[in-house]
């Protein structure tokens, strides 16, 4: 089975990539996010932003089904998410990218190694993993440490292989979790470079941050949530 | 495509062993000493069920008929004995065979019989029952049915031997199936225990890999591997210790000239007995990983 590409019929000329509809979320009785209702266009750059405990990082799980809402229906691509089978989480999370603040590398694969993981998975051919994870590694101006370790690597660079990693397989948008939280401020306008250009190509971009940097260097969309709650929505131009 | 997805799964279940070195060893050699304690009651029970079996083909059934049967009540009761489905063999000796077959094998005490006057001894069939009825339950009821048969005084065969020996057996069998289930619980545990090790050493590359899209079954292959290649050395290594002890014994039994020719009544497992047992050896292993698998999680895994 594939992951739909294109929304279902029902919604078929639906610009949106996400879809949230009074979404909330409980762990034990504390609640994670409450009423959440959004809506994130295709090809969009959109930062969430909110302190620590805000919901940023339940809402991103959601997203990739690594939890589940107990109220209210999330869309992606028209799909809703609550009447995915188990074994259909996986296709899912081939379809989105992931960035890490701890980046979460194989520490004894090399980098080639942990790039093309995902394809593996997939199970995509020799040729195809090569040419791909070249493209990848470029795009973030990493092919020539295909063969190094991440731990012999700086932070920064983890953190390119880590956006490599997944961009690799081309995926409908990218969810990054607090992506410069290791940073110092060179290093995170370098990633931010590098989402704009990711971006540039057509990805949905989703990064959770409470960093004011990244603020900084981005006019796009922000969300910002506080205690599980959309506080406010709105285009801010740097 | 498959292949290299296939090699993937193999080369990790080998790093899976390798980054679990120790733990490995140990879990092979505790799982072969388990395994081994099973096969020591299997082996116990595969010789005294060959020795019961060969005593059984030994057996033979007396028959004693009348003194005062006409020819043609003896022809009847032969001919109802053969048609019997259990008769595998069946000889008739008559009361003049009889007596000198005593005289023969007792040449001292055949003046005891003199003194009688008349030949005391009485006609009888010889049987030996077909190999289907053989054990001592079928030759009990048997010997039960022809003993109703009219003309006929006595039937003896040697029953308590044949029941002594098949009751060991069974509960050897008995024994066999017990400690064979309570040590194979405790293999599956120890390798799931070893599983769970790696389980717990890797659950950060397990997370990668289901945040990159890695199906369940994708991940959890390389640890059923480890846990069948577990189960496998183990069994492949109680049988070498078995079959080391097993030669000593036999040496043993040799050397020692009271027990003369015993030894080659001893066997050891056959070839497909061994295939058998290695193959038990890998499901329990896959069982094992099994069990880890699901204890660690079903939503990481």
């Amino acid at each position: 089975m594939v992951w739909p590409l294109t929304p279902v019929r029902l919604l078929p000329l639906s610009p949106s990539m996400i879809q949230l509809f009074h979404v909330s979320k409980y762990y034990d009785r504390r609640m994670a996010l409450s009423d959440v209702t959004l809506e994130i266009q295709k090809g969009e750059f959109v930062l969430l932003m909110g302190p620590s405990g805000a919901g940023k990082s339940t809402l991103l799980k959601l997203l990739i089904g690594a939890e589940r809402p107990e109220e209210g229906q999330i869309l992606i691509q028209g799909r809703s998410l609550s009447k995915l089978r188990s074994s259909e989480i996986p296709l899912l999370r081939r379809k989105v990218g992931v960035v890490l603040q701890d980046f979460r590398l194989l520490p004894k694969k090399t980098v080639f190694d942990n790039v093309s993981l995902p394809l593996l998975v997939q199970g995509a051919s020799t040729a195809e993993i090569r040419r791909k994870v070249a493209e990848a590694l470029r795009a973030v101006g990493l092919d020539h440490k295909k063969d190094h370790v991440p731990p012999g690597l700086s932070t920064g660079e983890q953190q390119r292989i880590c956006i490599a990693r997944a961009i690799v397989n081309g995926p409908i948008m990218l969810l990054a979790d607090e992506p410069t939280g290791n940073l110092d401020p060179e290093l995170t306008s370098e990633i931010i470079d590098l989402f704009k250009s990711i971006n540039a190509r057509g990805t949905t971009i989703i990064v959770a941050t409470h960093d004011p940097n990244v603020l900084a260097q981005v006019s796009r969309r922000v969300i910002t949530l506080d205690q599980g709650r959309v506080v406010s929505q709105e285009q801010v131009c740097s | 495509m498959f292949v290299r997805r296939l090699l993937y799964l193999l080369r990790e279940a080998v790093a899976n062993v390798l980054t679990n070195r120790t733990t490995t060893v140990v879990a092979v050699a505790t799982t072969a000493f388990t395994f081994a304690c099973v096969g020591v009651f299997l082996l116990l029970y595969v010789n005294l069920r060959a020795l019961a079996s060969s005593l059984e083909q030994d057996i033979e059934v007396m028959v004693y008929l009348q003194d005062d049967l006409t020819e043609q009540m003896r022809r009847e009761i032969e001919q109802q004995l053969k048609a019997d489905r259990a008769v595998g063999s069946l000889t008739f000796v008559s009361k003049e065979r009889a007596l000198a077959d005593f005289q023969t094998q007792f040449p001292s005490e055949s003046h005891l019989l003199q003194g009688l006057g008349q030949n005391p001894l009485p006609a009888s069939f010889v049987i030996t029952f077909a190999v289907e009825s053989r054990s001592s339950e079928a030759m009990r009821r048997w010997a039960t049915r022809a003993q109703s048969i009219s003309g006929v005084t006595q039937v003896q065969y040697n029953q308590e031997w044949v029941e002594a020996l098949a009751g060991m057996v069974r509960y050897i069998e008995v024994a066999a199936i017990i400690v064979g289930v309570i040590l194979s619980a405790a293999s599956v545990t120890i390798i799931a225990n070893t599983i769970r090790l790696a389980l717990y050493s890797r659950r950060e590359e397990i997370e990668i890999l289901g945040l990159i899209g890695a199906s369940t079954t994708f991940i959890r292959v390389p640890y059923l591997l480890e846990g069948a290649a577990l189960g496998l050395l183990g069994s492949a290594l109680s049988l070498a210790i078995l079959k080391a002890g097993f030669e000593l014994f036999r040496h043993e039994i040799r050397s020692a000239s009271r027990f003369l020719g015993v030894d080659t009544l001893l066997t050891f497992f056959p070839l497909d007995m061994c295939l058998v047992l290695v193959g038990v050896g890998l499901f329990l292993g896959c069982a094992g990983s099994f069990l880890s698998l699901l204890r660690f999680g079903e939503g990481r895994v």
